[in-house]
């Protein structure tokens, strides 16, 4: 059994807006004697869109109707259809995610890709996603160490840590290449970030808007940026600024980072030489990127060659955000895809010894999070499980979730369960026998999930063996 | 060389070997028990994936994360050209524990806790059982007309237990299989009727319960040819409408069944499915895809 899934990853970033198109293989790797086991076995991008700038109305918000031709366009060159896409994901990056017409453009871009497109934004599911799409998790799985990608667009920096392929860390500053821009002609300063002015006042440098600017004069600053960049992973202490410059939080170095990796626009000038006019982009682009390939992060660090530079953040989205579940599951539920479904991930300690009262407890108090004017939001609870587990466990694990879920069983949504152990199938047997088969269930394994995840839920694939499932990090909001 | 500096010579030497057995080398502490317990520690209980014998391993990490992928017994050092004593104690005792599984019988409690009945092939003892496989897929006319006045004729869906080759993977996952399948089975509105044991059962026995009782379904919960991974593997071999002399290629067969491989539970789930798959396709075996 061999099947292809179509994905499609939209990146919506500061500066440019692109797409691509890529191709999951999936197949069942388990020989007939045993349980399927069905993986992702390859991924491959079939199409690479143009690259355009992220158009802009008048009033600094996106403008959404030209963004949607744009995709159009790309479509009928890739020649495929909305209907055939089955999965992906859309993402609003850096400083267009806080335009305040962001969401909507977001929405109206994922109904329009296709039904299991999902839509997302947030810097610390970007730093993953662009991390990825660079290959750092790959790289750091394959050579067992750690690594740092620096995905560097025009408005933010977003850092990922991986050891041997698991996440350990994100974090993002406000540090890119659009943030100074110049004019490509007269080379007069015609735009400077507020946080990059504060900058600049602090460390007395002579840079204002209107000036006219040579590669030279805009150094010091350009420098300083490396600098906040080089105290981000770790090999130079923080200086006063650093906090200031964070977007939403910085690395928190537990351990030594050995290698590092760039990404995002700018990485194409950290890894190549630039010549000509180093404004031909009319911004600090290419100044940041050389600044960096001659600074202490290539002297102190290992330096690795990412796979994709400034389609990092696309390559992401469309080949790595979606993961299928384990391949013994139960689901009874029909009405795919299930979309944004919060999750109530419980503590080691509520599944100690499996105890049905203690589960249930623990689900009921923990359920009061999610409740919205005292109305209770759908959620999907995920518990660990137990590697090897006896049949008498299992019914009190059921019992212990039908209990605590009780609240959620009088509305109509389905029960979702999500394990990290193989048990889902067993599981989920068990709590649609307790529910006497009238309330749908779906229960899955071999995801990963933690609070403050969201899930979304495909359509079965592989005969229906497993379930495309992609999880969030942070939706928009 | 006078003998004055011979003694000395000698006296050096003698002294340095004493000292290189009493540094603290962790390779060797590790064989002997650790404190002044009354028992040697049990071999068997190490989880030996996660320990490397290696003294100075290059990537430990790595050496052990690639040894959490296989059941291979790798890393584990020399003496000489030779295993290394714990090495050799674990090998004989996961040894003597396969030669247990085969050559033991499943406790008639364990039996009598499931609600099984029991019976027997044509094989009289455990060496004929392994000598003459011919006899253990017969049955005594006794033994069918006991298998005619407990069984239901025609039945959707018959289970039954073998003890194979390994005793122990009965006693390890009956408890656990058993209510998984028939909680899946009645999911589908199917039930399970009485099952019964065969002592020195070999797969095919399942073909004569096919012809004498006609059930759609068969499903043959049996012991695996136990080795040194583990002694407590079983299978599932399934069939739909089985024949004595049918190909082997109308068995489906699940197998790996243990702590470590599928968890009973999920295999008992996911064999309940398959059963209701097959009376949906009236097929089994080999034709059905996967």
């Amino acid at each position: 059994m061999k099947e292809e899934l179509l994905s499609v990853g939209i990146d919506m970033g500061t500066s440019t807006t692109q797409l691509i198109f890529s191709k999951l293989h999936i197949e069942n790797m388990a020989s007939s004697f045993t349980v399927p086991r069905v993986v992702i076995t390859d991924k491959e991008v079939v199409f690479r869109s143009d690259i355009c700038f992220t158009p802009m109305l008048a009033d600094n918000r996106i403008d959404a109707v030209k963004i949607k031709h744009f995709v159009e366009e790309q479509y009928q060159k890739a020649g495929i259809n909305k209907e055939d896409i089955q999965t992906g994901a859309v993402i609003i990056t850096g400083e267009t995610a806080r335009k305040e017409n962001a969401n909507e453009a977001l929405l109206t871009l994922s109904g329009f890709a296709g039904d299991f497109v999902v839509a997302t934004a947030g810097p610390d599911l970007e730093s993953i996603i662009s991390a990825k799409g660079a290959g750092a998790h790959t790289y750091s799985k394959e050579h067992s160490t750690t690594i740092v990608n620096i995905d560097i667009g025009g408005g933010t920096s977003n850092l990922a840590v991986f050891s041997s392929a698991d996440l350990l860390d994100t974090g993002c500053l406000d540090i890119g290449g659009r943030l100074i821009r110049v004019d490509q002609k007269s080379h007069q300063i015609t735009y400077i970030a507020p946080k990059i002015k504060k900058l600049i006042a602090l460390k007395g440098l002579d840079l204002s808007l209107g000036q006219q600017v040579s590669p030279a004069d805009l150094q010091p600053v350009v420098l300083e940026m490396v600098h906040l960049l080089e105290e981000s992973v770790g090999i130079r202490p923080q200086s006063e600024f650093y906090p200031e410059i964070i977007t939403n939080k910085g690395l928190k170095l537990e351990q030594k980072i050995a290698c590092i990796s760039f990404s995002g626009g700018v990485a194409d000038y950290i890894y190549n030489e630039a010549e000509g006019d180093m404004f031909r982009y009319g911004d600090i682009g290419i100044l940041l990127g050389r600044a960096i390939a001659a600074s202490a992060l290539f002297t102190q660090m290992t330096v690795v060659r990412s796979v994709e530079t400034i389609r990092a953040t696309v390559v992401g989205a469309g080949s790595h955000t979606t993961e299928i579940s384990g391949s013994t599951i139960t689901y009874t539920e029909k009405s795919f895809p299930l979309k944004n479904i919060p999750i109530l991930k419980l503590a080691l300690a509520d599944e100690a010894g499996v105890d049905p009262q203690l589960l249930a407890a623990a689900i009921s108090e923990k359920l009061d999070w999610f409740k919205l004017d005292n109305d209770m939001q759908r959620v999907a609870i995920a518990i660990e499980g137990k590697k090897s587990l006896s049949f008498p466990e299992v019914q009190r694990y059921a019992r212990g979730l039908l209990q605590g879920m009780a609240e959620l069983i009088e509305r109509e949504y389905p029960l979702i369960v999500i394990v990290q152990h193989d048990m889902a199938k067993v599981l989920g047997q068990t709590l649609y026998a307790l529910l006497n088969y009238e309330k749908d269930v779906v229960c899955i394994d071999g995801v990963l999930v933690d609070n403050g995840d969201y899930i979304d839920i495909g359509k079965p694939i592989a005969d229906g063996k497993v379930l495309p499932v992609v999880v969030k990090t942070l939706v928009f909001n | 060389m006078n003998e004055d500096k011979l003694i000395e010579l000698v006296k050096q030497v003698v002294s340095e070997m004493t000292s290189t057995q009493k540094s603290d080398n962790p390779v060797m502490l590790e064989a002997v028990p650790s404190d002044s317990e009354e028992y040697v520690p049990d071999l068997s209980q190490v989880d030996f994936r996660k320990v490397l014998d290696i003294p100075h391993p290059a990537n430990r990490e790595e050496y052990l994360r690639v040894k959490a992928k296989t059941e291979a017994r790798l890393g584990v050092w020399r003496t000489g050209p030779r295993y290394r004593t714990n090495t050799l104690l674990r090998f004989l005792s996961d040894h003597a524990a396969a030669m247990d599984a085969v050559f033991s019988d499943v406790s008639e409690e364990m039996l009598e806790e499931m609600g099984l009945f029991s019976v027997s092939s044509r094989c009289s003892s455990k060496d004929e059982h392994l000598t003459r496989p011919d006899l253990g897929r017969q049955f005594s006319e006794e033994t069918i007309a006991r298998f005619k006045a407990k069984l239901k004729p025609k039945a959707k869906v018959q289970i039954m237990v073998g003890d194979g080759l390994s005793s122990a993977a009965i006693e390890a996952n009956l408890r656990d299989i058993i209510p998984a399948i028939s909680q899946g089975l009645k999911m589908y509105g199917l039930e399970v009727g009485n099952i019964p044991f065969v002592k020195n059962c070999r797969v095919p026995a399942m073909d004569v319960i096919g012809d004498e009782l006609e059930p759609e379904v068969v499903c043959m919960l049996i012991g695996e040819r136990p080795g040194l991974v583990t002694a407590e593997s079983m299978s599932a071999y399934i069939a739909y409408k089985p024949t004595v002399g049918m190909p082997e290629a109308r068995r489906i067969v699940i197998s790996n069944i243990h702590d470590g491989g599928t968890p009973a539970v999920e295999a008992g789930a996911h064999i309940a499915e398959l059963i209701k798959t097959m009376l949906e396709k009236k097929t089994s075996g080999i034709v059905m895809g996967d």
